[in-house]
């Protein structure tokens, strides 16, 4: 069913929570740069929901009853899977956070965080637009 | 899962950094120190970091697996290094011993500069992360005012 608000609002939303989620695990390893023994942690979420969201377009199963399962993609209940380093790092001369890659993941998910809050502001704005011009 | 986790977390890491500052500081300004309260020369002192949950007990049990391990950092404790004292012919020198030998702390200033450095660039990324939060704050915030 179309509603108001089209999906992609809630999956770009949704997406939008996930890399908040990833920021607190990357100032986590940030703030951790100098103490031995701690193992970074990141949080992967790419490849699960493009698999996920595929579940439509490689066709629909057919639903005989309502209550069966709906194969549709839902933003509610999926999630990331977090991921611990294997082991931390603890040679002598190294940090135990990478904090190059750190500080790199950093602003790569600022900066997709601030686009995708972007393109949220322009669906309203279309929206608003619409509501607006039409009544003209 | 908020910012102001983010937030928090930053701010132990900035905590313990410069706690690792004080420290140093420390150790620079008694290089040449030959009498505490303690008697004997200024020992050097370093500091030693462990991680730290985010969230209370209450509140971690009620997060799901990935912000439980949340970690921030704390300051374990401020330890004595217990290497050896420089022993230096000064004669003329009121702490001087009977063989006319100093004890002197043996603090290096490069090793200490080096850990300075280190100290301030690991407080820097700290700030980075803040700014970067803010950032997404305010961005999440300009959402509403289409």
């Amino acid at each position: 069913m179309r509603g108001l608000f089209e999906r992609h609002i809630q999956l770009t939303g949704k997406v939008m929570d996930l890399r908040l989620q990833r920021q607190n695990l990357v100032t986590a390893n940030i703030a951790n740069v100098n103490t031995p023994g701690y193992k970074a942690q990141s949080l992967e979420f790419e490849e699960k929901l493009q698999s996920a969201l595929n579940q439509n377009a490689l066709g629909k199963m057919t639903r005989t009853a309502s209550d069966h399962m709906p194969t549709e993609f839902s933003t509610a209940g999926f999630k990331g899977d977090g991921l611990e380093a294997f082991k931390a790092r603890e040679i002598h001369g190294q940090d135990s956070v990478n904090l190059d890659k750190e500080m790199a993941e950093n602003a790569k998910n600022t900066m997709m965080y601030n686009a995708l809050s972007s393109i949220i502001k322009k669906n309203f704005q279309g929206m608003t637009k619409v509501i607006q011009e039409g009544s003209k | 899962m908020d910012f102001m986790t983010a937030m928090d977390i930053s701010s132990s890491g900035l905590k313990a950094q410069r706690a690792q500052l004080n420290v140093i500081s420390m150790n620079m300004a008694n290089i040449r120190t030959t009498k505490t309260a303690d008697g004997g020369p200024y020992q050097r002192k370093s500091v030693s970091f462990e991680s730290t949950p985010v969230y209370s007990p209450f509140a971690q049990e009620m997060h799901d697996q990935l912000n439980r391990d949340l970690h921030g950092v704390k300051v374990l404790g401020v330890t004595a290094d217990q290497r050896p004292f420089k022993q230096v012919y000064e004669p003329h020198h009121p702490d001087a011993n009977d063989l006319g030998y100093v004890t002197y702390p043996d603090i290096n200033v490069v090793e200490e500069m080096t850990n300075m450095m280190q100290a301030m660039r690991g407080y820097e990324a700290n700030v980075q992360t803040i700014q970067a939060a803010k950032r997404m704050f305010q961005k999440a915030l300009m959402i509403g005012n289409g």
